[in-house]
């Protein structure tokens, strides 16, 4: 079956939900895939920030094969071993305190608002808000879609939940003003993904902080992109002047397999009980198994220290081409501002066709995510591959 | 000593190292247990460790903000409370001073592994601070 079969067969029977690059790839090691045809591609995109250990990392790789050659499923009715010992790892290196699992960022994000909500409840606030930034993206079920403004503000998709409002990206004074008595969280990005990459100010999230604890409401960070080491740190928190009430977790998480967290304080991990939320699938050994493979691999000094060196290095090389006007984010999470002018998605497609996979989440903005194992080398292909295609695009 | 028909050696020796290799095979079994046992426990105590100093290194960070940002009068050392609803703007908390962010943020660098430099060129980049020596010396110890 070669692509146009694939092609084909997409158009009668997949949903019309996806704008997918001419390309089909069967093989993946490390920051190396390749297609159909045998040709060799760098990914800098790494699955949108999932592939943080490589592709087909053997640690995970055995990791899944055992589990699933003893047990694959077993349900949240019953005891299985590596979702307890994940728990335990999660929360022992972030908040201290509970953890529920989901199959997805999205799912993790719907956990955290209804401890949220429920936390507001408590409270005596009977119409709780959640507050986010514009540019914030929380996933597309319905709750984590209501606090991502763009997709919330679609019309054929509403009515949308309510009880969510949301302050311009990074201005601490606008989310001060947002935050009153019927706050339940603010629910924000450290450093907005698919928005193109943009952190957050210091600035901005102390006011988060602050303003959370004026009212008592949650500060819950989403670090289902920036987290899990893809900064340079375990948790993207780490390197800011805050600490969140809850963070959710999800895409490196798994290592390719399909697990989503809910990270609480021991405050806030007392807000759930029994009946209020669960999951089918969520926690199951397998990829419970795999996410135990991914943290053993990227819960090391060493390497996390090597993603902020290798980022440094990244980041000096870009800026240093023709035709990049900025570079924004942390570690290996990078957002490449074009010149004005430049057409990113021009950009971005003559990489993917010299060999090159990055991602253009917004007009003149390349999104950089690769593994976080990544080689110095390929490091410098990919600033290479960069320069060139901005030359060819500057000068054609 | 007489040597015994060759026969019989054979079958003798055949069945001893049989027996022999059994005892080898098992020993080494026993062996790789009490090592796969000892490596458990000791994977196990690595943990316990690394989970206790996560949970000093948490506290002590909880320690510092309360140090530079003290909790109200009255208000719970948790932000998990009921809402004050009658909370006019006297009655609400000190808001945490931007130096008070500096060092929760140096500190969670340095619990995460960031070097002294690491954490100096953030602390600079991020907070209004000219000398940042006296938050670096007071997480990580005086510079050598």
């Amino acid at each position: 079956m070669n692509l146009t079969d694939l092609q084909a067969l997409e158009e009668r029977y997949l949903m019309r939900t996806y704008r997918r690059a001419p390309v089909e790839f069967v093989r993946g090691e490390g920051a190396l895939l390749w297609d159909a045809e045998g040709r060799e591609y760098l990914d800098f995109l790494g699955g949108i920030s999932v592939c943080s250990v490589g592709h087909c990392n053997p640690v995970v790789v055995e990791a899944v094969r055992e589990q699933a050659g003893r047990l694959m499923h077993a349900s949240n009715l019953f005891y299985t071993e590596p979702m307890v010992r994940l728990a335990e790892r999660l929360a022992e290196s972030s908040l201290g305190g509970r953890v529920f699992f989901a199959n997805s960022g999205t799912e993790a994000n719907e956990c955290a608002i209804k401890i949220a909500r429920k936390h507001a409840h408590r409270r005596g606030i009977e119409a709780p808000e959640i507050v986010s930034f514009d540019g914030d993206f929380h996933g597309r079920t319905y709750g984590a879609l209501a606090a991502t403004p763009r997709l919330a503000a679609d019309p054929d998709l509403g009515p949308m939940l309510p009880g969510f409002r949301s302050a311009p990206f990074d201005d601490a004074a606008a989310l001060r003003g947002a935050v009153g008595e019927r706050t339940a969280a603010v629910l924000i990005e450290p450093i907005q993904g698919e928005s193109g990459i943009y952190p957050l100010s210091d600035e901005t999230l102390l006011a988060a902080r602050e303003a959370c604890d004026e009212v008592g409401a949650l500060l819950i960070l989403d670090e289902i992109q920036a987290g899990m080491g893809r900064t340079g740190s375990l948790w993207a928190y780490e390197q800011t002047p805050v600490r969140p009430d809850v963070l959710t977790s999800a895409k490196a998480l798994g290592g390719g397999m399909p697990i989503g967290a809910c990270v609480t304080t021991p405050e806030a991990g007392e807000v759930l009980e029994p009946g209020d939320h669960g999951s089918t699938f969520a926690g199951g050994p397998v990829a419970c198994a795999a996410a135990l493979a991914v943290l053993e691999i990227v819960d090391d000094p060493a390497l996390l220290r090597r993603v902020r060196e290798l980022g440094a290095v990244l980041r000096d090389g870009l800026l240093a081409l023709d035709g990049v006007r900025e570079v924004r984010g942390r570690g290996l999470m990078l957002g490449v501002g074009l010149g004005d002018g430049i057409d990113a998605a021009a950009v971005g497609t003559e990489l993917l066709e010299n060999g090159l996979v990055v991602n253009v989440p917004e007009p003149g903005t390349l999104r950089l995510l690769p593994p976080l194992t990544v080689e110095a080398d390929q490091v410098d292909r990919a600033v290479g591959a960069i320069g060139s295609a901005l030359l060819s695009y500057e000068t054609a | 000593m007489s040597r015994k028909k060759p026969s019989e050696p054979r079958a003798l020796t055949s069945g001893t190292a049989e027996r022999l290799a059994a005892i080898v095979e098992a020993a080494e079994r026993a062996a790789a247990q009490v090592i796969d046992d000892a490596e458990e426990q000791a994977r196990r105590r690595l943990e316990e460790a690394n989970s206790h100093a996560n949970r000093i290194a948490a506290e002590r960070l909880r320690e510092i903000a309360d140090e530079l940002d003290p909790p109200a009068e009255g208000r719970p050392a948790s932000h998990l409370r009921p809402v004050e609803h009658a909370g006019g703007e006297e009655k609400r908390p000190q808001r945490r001073s931007s130096a008070a962010g500096a060092r929760i943020l140096a500190t969670q660098m340095a619990v995460s592994g960031s070097s002294r430099e690491e954490i100096e060129q953030r602390l600079r980049s991020g907070f209004d601070i000219g000398d940042t020596s006296e938050i670096l010396d007071a997480i990580l110890g005086p510079e050598d």
